[in-house]
């Protein structure tokens, strides 16, 4: 074989092998394939679910990645609540759940709040979501409070679920997706 | 033509070009090891040179090893060596080449040429220059192994 085909050819033969073998190697690793680096974030969340503190919350409400879901009646979800949050009572649940399910997709966080630090709504509500197999489920404490005090953003008014705000827009950033 | 079977005759490049191989399976063995145990790390270097989008950067980080090993693996055993010192003269190239451009973009990186541990830093100046010696050497076992060729056709 003339030189310049044979060394395409070994070329190309060692590349395939060595990818190969890199697919293989990576695969059969100990702990599972190699941790593929991603840019790390300022919150790190616990894979479990649980509660979540209100720094966090509110930077994933600033960059989109979290749903927000007020466990509060709906009465005083329409005096105000957290911009963006959709209204989803624990009695409701059965009813409206499968309405907004859609909403909850892709997010790194569904985040329920009420309000009071001995509030059981948003640990109910919580309950009820991860009953519906949804993993990553927070609870933002004592939310409605913490947030207010925080001069964060907020909304009036009994938007319906189809209709939430910022965490279906991408939060205050609104370009956050496209960087 | 006599001359030059004369010249050639002087030296047994074939010898040469197999020592010369060989320190060069050595290095790239050598240079494969850290980085397959430790590929996250290796991957954070390869994200500092800042030449590579992210995505680009992991895979890289997760098979340019391996691609290191088989090249090693062919010089050693002489199977596919015209590619493997294709590769190796290529891939020494490259490095030099980043290591070029992150020197004059004023990027201070760890190589990550033998060395997984992004805290092993030393001047770049000293990298590009050990990388020059490194494309030296695959350049001369090219040529050593050209005139091996060279030789064995004329003695054949």
């Amino acid at each position: 074989m003339r030189l310049v085909p044979r060394l395409l050819v070994q070329s190309f033969g060692i590349l395939a092998l060595s990818v190969t073998l890199a697919l293989v190697a990576n695969a059969l690793r100990p702990g599972g394939p190699a941790p593929v680096l991603a840019a790390p974030s300022a919150v790190q969340l616990d894979r479990s679910g649980g509660e979540i503190g209100i720094k966090d919350a509110a930077l994933l409400f600033a960059t989109g990645r979290a749903v927000f879901l007020d466990a509060r009646s709906q009465y005083e979800y329409s005096l105000s609540h957290i911009q963006g949050s959709i209204s989803l009572p624990p009695i409701e649940f059965a009813s409206r759940f499968q309405d907004i399910k859609p909403q909850l997709v892709g997010k790194e966080a569904v985040i329920t709040y009420c309000d009071g630090e001995l509030c059981p709504l948003s640990h109910n509500l919580a309950k009820q979501l991860r009953d519906a197999g949804i993993k990553n489920v927070y609870v933002l404490k004592n939310g409605w409070s913490l947030w207010q005090a925080e001069k964060l953003p907020i909304a009036k008014g009994s938007a319906g679920p189809s209709k939430a705000g910022a965490a279906s827009q991408g939060g205050i950033c609104k370009d956050c997706e496209n960087k | 033509m006599q001359g030059l079977r004369e010249q050639v005759g002087l030296v047994p490049w074939d010898g040469v070009e197999w020592m010369l191989r060989l320190v060069l399976a050595g290095i790239f063995l050598y240079a494969s090891a850290d980085k397959i145990i430790h590929p996250h790390d290796f991957a954070v270097i390869v994200k500092a040179y800042h030449l590579l989008p992210e995505p680009l950067a992991n895979l890289t980080a997760l098979w340019l090893p391996w691609l290191e090993l088989t090249i090693g693996v062919c010089l050693f055993t002489g199977f596919l060596c015209d590619g493997a010192l294709a590769l190796a003269t290529g891939l020494l190239a490259v490095f030099w080449i980043a290591l070029f451009i992150d020197y004059f973009r004023g990027i201070d990186v760890a190589c990550g040429c033998f060395s997984s541990s992004p805290e092993e830093t030393a001047p770049m100046l000293w990298y590009i220059g050990r990388d020059a010696l490194l494309l030296g050497l695959a350049l001369f076992t090219v040529e050593a192994r050209r005139r091996a060729g060279n030789a064995l056709q004329l003695h054949s």
